[in-house]
């Protein structure tokens, strides 16, 4: 199902007050889009805040999300369309005029600097307004920070180092500095939390959400959150971003969590895409048995039977625990507790190399950081795992025709571009990196594949490739443990769905070929 | 060495230009000054000037590709020079060469297990590191030069055997070759750019990363070792201040070849280069009589705008 965007504010905006007098709206998008080479990051999007209103931006990974963001407090430009700030057109190319009109971004990885005191960074980049002749007034800029901590009820000392203060309390200094930043031109602050929870306990958000509260009528607020219960708790507006477009703005009220969550994820499931119909038995033999496996809090007792030739999905919302199951059973982490068996062979803790050597492939989720080095060519990375592939004749050395076929054969059959193996992985598309990425675990012959989100900002032909290709490895006999943060690849393509809920295995849902699951079917275990 | 340049990527081969323009120019400037720096022997004299410094700067090379970086290679040189000063006359050759690759290896293996065990930086370790070493071979040779009977070891060094090239010459360009073929033809260069690339995509793909990791300070503290026996024989003395001058000109010709401090992007065949236009450049400035302190400044200008010339940036997020 797909709710069409109607932005109540379409007709009302036709004139923007010029006048310094508080505008209606905080913020107003009308037709942003923005493309990057390859993707089309945002199609049109137009939407409001309140003045002194609560938004929440809800949607998946690679949704638009992050680009809104940027958009919005003036690090990118649009292609097309406007963005007023209370009332205000902004004129893109400077960060600085977005801050200029009150927009303030608390970033999940947070922008203070560690090594100052909490008034320093409440200022950081505004002390002319304090210095006079070049001589910063210090009394005056702690009174002033003491101020705006006092009036958001901060119970933080300006003088405190900012490095010891707790993520939670930095978070409400990185709020106050908005409210300080807003005060200084003097404008209403617009306040862009992105992911205010991810790191905090639940306390902790707690906390968070009392202040977003109490600070209601001093400030509006955009909060951007995977957790859809955040936006329940505080928000009164919601609206829903899918693959750039806008699909849904709606009061709170009108919306519950499954609603939303279809708006966000609900794709019309093409069986083609995920070759539902190739989907085959897994053979009776286990590949991977992992039994009570726990890792701190972030996965607890997770038991499982992988069978050759299936793929078993993993769901599960961020910070379920699935990629960290992931890393386990490709021994890239060492579990607490628990045991896993590679084709009958007990698999020692967190032993990578043992892991390889009985055959488990590993395409982790951050592809540029774990899975390919973009500074060396094609070659070098398909070859890293199999240097046993390529010994030349002379002890020690390497044979460069060998290294040079394998390379060529697996650019053929994965069908690299481009197809000469010194091309540097940097200069590829993610799609094409992601396929070296599975090449040099194909080039191994591996029996077990763990991939964590391997279709990640991949484009629907990139996908359509992996797709095909693990099928073909399924019915190879690979058993394939896929997890991903995309339900309908899942569905579409797993035999069993294993979700995730706070660490635990929350349910195991079966999924043939002939009896697919919907997906509202598997949104409870998550949520 | 043609077959290994034809299969490296073309990437790389395309910023061997600027160095091959600098030394072009800085010949064809230098020759038109003075006609005799273009001679047969002060070809040798280059040659002559910059083994040492070649042997030093391929062990950085190793250390800087796998995004590390070593302070103490000049300290390094001092003290195995120092010591093969001292036991040539009791060991023979073999044993004083022995005796201070061996100190090099170990010195290697101190800095790469703090590096890799008490996760020290290595920039931090190594200046502790130089500090150590300097004041070992102070107290060692109490601040003399270090004088000995033995004259295979000098006659080896300055002598020739081939083509009347000096030996000195011959070691270190077959050490360039040996590294480079490494480099391109073995598990353990192509591990060394995966280190310095993407230690945890390495590590992802059954890397032992540590264990590298300190095979490649080994390495270069081995070669550093030879670097000082080399020194000893063709000053025919050990001397304290013998390797002071190393340190600074060996990261100099690693970053101008285009090794880049990062990491994972270069090689021994680049920093080849990077001596060479070092090497020209002293010893131009020799020959055409520019005082010392002169050839300092000039020094340091041709270094940081050979640099930005060279360097890649796309690696950097800061340039700090």
């Amino acid at each position: 199902m797909v709710v069409s965007a109607t932005p109540s504010s379409a007709v009302r905006a036709t004139s923007m007050p010029a006048s310094t007098a508080p505008s209606s709206l905080a913020l107003e998008l009308r037709g942003v889009s923005k493309s990057y080479p390859g993707t089309k990051a945002l199609t049109s999007v137009s939407f409001t805040l309140k003045r002194f209103g609560m938004l929440g931006l809800v949607g998946e990974n690679g949704a638009g999300k992050s680009t809104l963001l940027s958009i919005v407090n003036g690090t990118v430009r649009p292609d097309e369309g406007t963005v007023a700030i209370n009332g205000k057109p902004v004129r893109f190319g400077h960060p600085s005029e977005a801050a200029r009109l009150g927009v303030a971004t608390v970033f999940q990885e947070q922008g203070l600097i560690a090594t100052i005191p909490v008034y320093e960074n409440i200022f950081l980049g505004r002390e002319k307004t304090f210095s006079l002749g070049g001589v910063l007034h210090q009394p005056r800029m702690i009174a002033e920070a003491k101020a705006v901590l006092d009036e958001l009820e901060i119970d933080v000392s300006p003088r405190a180092l900012t490095g010891n203060l707790s993520f939670g309390q930095r978070q409400l200094v990185e709020i106050a500095k908005a409210f300080a930043v807003a005060r200084i031109y003097p404008v209403e602050p617009v306040i862009l939390l992105d992911e205010p929870t991810s790191a905090l306990s639940d306390s902790e958000a707690a906390k968070l959400f009392d202040g977003i509260r109490r600070w209601r009528k001093k400030g509006s607020f955009v909060l951007v959150s995977h957790r859809l219960r955040d936006v329940f708790a505080i928000c009164e507006e919601v609206v829903a971003l899918k693959d750039g477009c806008l699909v849904l703005q709606r009061g709170i009220d009108e919306v519950d969590e499954a609603l939303l969550h279809q708006s966000i994820v609900g794709r019309e499931r093409n069986a083609f895409f995920y070759h539902e119909g190739s989907q085959r038995e897994p053979e009776a033999e286990i590949a991977v048995s992992a039994a009570g496996l726990s890792k701190s809090s972030q996965v607890q007792d997770v038991s499982f039977d992988l069978r050759a030739g299936e793929i078993l999905g993993v769901a599960g919302v961020l910070g379920s625990g699935k990629s960290m199951l992931a890393k386990l059973v490709a021994g890239v982490e060492q579990q607490d507790k628990g045991m896993l068996t590679l084709y009958g062979t007990p698999l020692k803790p967190g032993a990578r190399r043992q892991a390889i050597d009985l055959g488990i492939g590993y395409v982790p989720a951050e592809r540029t950081i774990g899975g390919i080095i973009g500074t060396d060519t094609i070659e070098n990375n398909l070859t890293l795992p199999n240097m046993s592939l390529i010994k030349h004749a002379i002890p020690w050395f390497l044979s460069p025709s060998l290294s040079r076929n394998l390379t060529k054969q697996w650019i053929g059959r994965l069908r690299v571009r481009p197809s000469n193996g010194k091309a540097l992985c940097r200069t590829l598309s993610g799609g094409n990196q992601q396929k070296v990425v599975f090449g040099k675990w194909l080039a191994r012959g591996v029996r077990i594949l763990v991939l964590d989100d391997p279709a990640r900002g991949l484009d629907v032909g990139a996908k359509e490739d992996l797709y095909a290709l693990m099928r073909e490895m399924a019915a190879a006999g690979a058993a394939i443990l896929l997890v991903s943060d995309n339900l309908a690849e899942l569905i579409g393509l797993s035999n069993r769905i294993l979700v995730m809920r706070n660490g635990q295995c929350s349910a195991l849902i079966d999924a043939p070929k002939d009896a697919k699951p919907r997906e509202i079917d598997i949104l409870p275990a998550m949520l | 060495m043609r077959t290994i340049i034809s299969r490296m990527p073309s990437g790389q081969i395309r910023s061997f230009g600027p160095s091959i323009v600098a030394i072009a120019i800085l010949i064809a400037y230098f020759s038109i000054v003075n006609p005799l720096f273009l001679s047969y022997e002060n070809a040798g004299n280059i040659g002559r000037q910059s083994s040492v410094l070649l042997m030093v700067s391929l062990a950085e090379t190793v250390i800087i590709l796998i995004g590390s970086i070593d302070l103490s290679i000049g300290a390094l040189v001092t003290l195995t020079g120092i010591l093969s000063a001292l036991t040539v006359d009791a060991l023979g050759i073999v044993g004083s060469m022995a005796v201070a690759v061996v100190t090099g290896a170990v010195v290697g293996l101190i800095n790469g297990v703090i590096v890799t065990q008490l996760r020290v930086p290595s920039f931090l370790v190594t200046l502790g590191m130089l500090s150590i070493l300097s004041g070992i071979a102070n107290q060692i040779s109490q601040g003399q030069s270090i004088i000995f009977e033995n004259q295979i070891l000098p006659n080896m060094m300055n002598g020739s055997l081939f083509l009347h090239v000096p030996n000195v010459i011959w070691f270190a360009v077959l050490t360039t070759v040996i590294f480079t073929l490494i480099a391109f033809r073995t598990r353990l260069g192509r591990y060394l750019y995966a280190l310095g690339g993407g230690e945890i995509v390495a590590s992802n793909a059954g890397v032992p990363v540590t264990f590298y990791k300190i095979v490649a300070f080994v390495i270069s503290g081995g070669v550093c070792g030879l670097a000082g026996v080399m020194l000893t024989g063709q000053v025919g003395a050990g001397t304290p201040t013998a390797g002071s001058g190393l340190l600074l000109n060996a990261i100099a010709a690693v970053v101008m070849g285009g090794t880049a401090l990062s990491g994972g992007v270069g090689g021994p065949h680049r920093t080849f280069l990077g001596v060479l236009v070092i090497a020209i450049l002293t010893n131009g400035m020799d020959v055409t009589q520019v005082n010392s302190f002169t050839q300092d400044i000039v020094k340091g200008i041709v270094i940081i705008l050979a640099v930005s010339l060279t360097i890649d940036r796309s690696k950097y997020l800061f340039i700090k």
